[in-house]
């Protein structure tokens, strides 16, 4: 990996490698349990709902509803210039999953709000190996 | 059998208290500090060196292996040792631990401290140390997501949505608590705080504005834990370890846990108030984990102090203050005294509750709750209720 500007590649583990190797390929999964249908996430070998072992990457619809933001005032890391917001979003398939991502839109976006429906984007990393981080965007209502 | 933790209760004490020195800058190692604020503790409870027989601390890789502050004491026969990888959920597991040890008859005297240059060699919000040792982070570094004002100002949001608190509200908890640390000679934040200064300073994460974080410190803090009946013998009043009790916590990893605006504090509070035979309403000062500020409001509701959603209310009344209805956070917490990693709550507690507090001395405190940070990122909470012991 080269010294890039741009964000952090992620410290990919042994139980999320599949999961991040989705992404790269712009595909939103999840764990399920092969037992009691609980949906995880981050990725582990044991269902925290039933203890089953048994699981399978199932695609996510990729629609939640936003849970709170921030706006960060300054550059906290390496790669993400200030300022930016960070999301923190529930999925539509169960309601403690829970997951941060950028946002598509101004740090100032009015639209921002608690509660508001997004769908999953994708932006991908600089460098190798190929990775892509989450990127949510606001779902316009069409009323 | 489950007795709701009720078998430590009132069987150990804290008998002695220690501080450093806090700075910006200690200039020495953490090895140091502890030793430092561990001495003061045994001078304080009027034990030497050789009483001790148990270690026990937290850290986050920041600081000084306990079984090195052991050997630097002198300890030869290590009866108890616990080096506890944590934040400020675990604070309080520690001294409830120590409390263990000492109830089981495995050791007899335990120095508990938590000792950290986090202002001058390892900055909690700083982008220089190394990511913690922790599976999470992977989901949330390359967003440039990592430090605590950030995932703090994330909880925040929801919780003041959640309760419809303002800026203005957590404003109140900073200001109040400044004028507590301007009662404490211990205190590192020297200068007042008004409402106005606090809405004027900038945002760190928004909706976290600089005066909503804690300080990062440089100091130690150490409390000595023994039986009750050896602390009566000693040389100050015993503080009675009522009781203690350990949570969970939010963290990623689904967990059932979809409601970030209710900590695991709340599930935690009910085995703590049975384990001590306490109730919230017997509570006289409160010493609430304060990493930032809307943990403090948070913790009042799910510690059952103050009815949900009233917590602004309570704060603009003056309730939290010195010669209010439940004072709070009573040296200045992390946000004005010091980050001592939670010890520093433990140790105020103590003092209050001997009156050696000074001129920020709450009278006739008699039990304190004092507690860990309430379960977020790190994953699990803990909390203790000590009680000064009536006079035969």
């Amino acid at each position: 990996m080269t010294e890039s500007s741009g964000p952090q590649h992620p410290a990919v583990d042994r139980d999320s490698a599949a999961w991040w190797a989705a992404l790269a390929r712009h595909e939103l999964v999840f764990q399920r349990c092969g037992q009691c249908a609980t949906w995880r996430w981050p990725a582990r070998a044991m269902c925290n709902g039933c203890g089953s072992f048994g699981w399978g990457w199932f695609p996510a619809s990729g629609r939640g509803v936003i849970t709170s933001w921030i706006v960060n005032h300054h550059s906290f890391l390496p790669g993400v210039p200030a300022p930016y917001v960070v999301l923190s979003v529930r999925m539509d398939e169960q309601a403690d999953l829970v997951l941060p991502g950028a946002y598509d839109g101004p740090p100032d976006d009015p639209a921002l709000e608690i509660g508001a429906p997004v769908r999953v984007g994708f932006s991908d990393l600089l460098g190798e190996p190929p990775a892509a981080l989450l990127r949510w965007s606001i779902i316009q209502s069409t009323a | 059998m489950t007795r709701h933790g009720s078998g430590l209760r009132d069987r150990t004490a804290i008998a002695g208290v220690g501080w450093t020195e806090y700075s910006r800058n200690s200039g020495v190692s953490t090895l140091t500090l502890a030793l430092r604020a561990v001495t003061a503790a045994l001078d304080d409870a009027g034990l030497r060196l050789s009483d001790v027989d148990g270690v026990a601390c937290h850290r986050v890789g920041d600081s000084v292996q306990a079984v090195l502050v052991a050997q630097a004491l002198g300890v030869e026969d290590l009866r108890y040792h616990l080096d506890m990888f944590g934040g400020g959920g675990t604070s309080h597991q520690v001294v409830a631990h120590a409390a263990m040890a000492v109830a089981s008859g495995m050791a007899e005297t335990v120095v508990c401290w938590r000792a950290v240059n986090a202002r001058s060699e390892f900055r909690m919000g700083g982008t220089g140390r190394p990511a913690p040792d922790a599976l999470e982070f992977q989901y949330q570094l390359p967003y440039g997501y990592a430090t605590p004002p950030q995932q703090y100002a994330m909880l925040a949001r929801a919780w003041m949505h959640a309760r419809g608190a303002t800026s203005e509200d957590l404003g109140r908890v900073a200001v109040t608590q400044r004028e507590h640390a301007l009662l404490s000679p211990r205190a590192m934040m020297r200068r007042s705080l008004t409402m106005d200064d606090y809405l004027a300073a900038r945002f760190i994460a928004e909706p976290l504005r600089l005066n909503d974080c804690c300080l990062e410190t440089d100091a130690a803090v150490a409390v000595v834990v023994t039986s009750a009946e050896r602390a009566r013998a000693l040389a100050k009043p015993p503080v009675l370890i009522a009781g203690a009790a350990t949570g969970g916590g939010h963290t990623l990893f689904s967990n059932g846990r979809a409601d970030p605006t209710v900590s695991a504090a709340a599930d935690l509070a009910p085995r703590l108030y049975a384990a001590a035979g306490i109730g919230p309403d017997d509570i006289d000062i409160a010493e609430l984990y304060d990493a930032f500020t809307f943990l403090v409001p948070l913790q009042l509701e799910d510690y059952g102090l103050v009815t949900r959603g009233e917590t602004g209310g309570f704060y603009a009344d003056g309730h939290a203050g010195l010669k209010g209805r439940l004072p709070v956070n009573t040296h200045g917490g992390h946000l004005s005294e010091g980050y001592v990693h939670g010890l520093n709550h433990v140790a105020e507690a103590a003092s209050q509750l001997r009156g050696e507090a000074g001129d920020r001395q709450v009278p006739g405190a008699t039990v304190a709750l004092t507690t860990g940070q309430p379960g977020y990122v790190g994953g699990t909470s803990s909390a203790l209720i000590l009680r000064r012991e009536e006079s035969a």
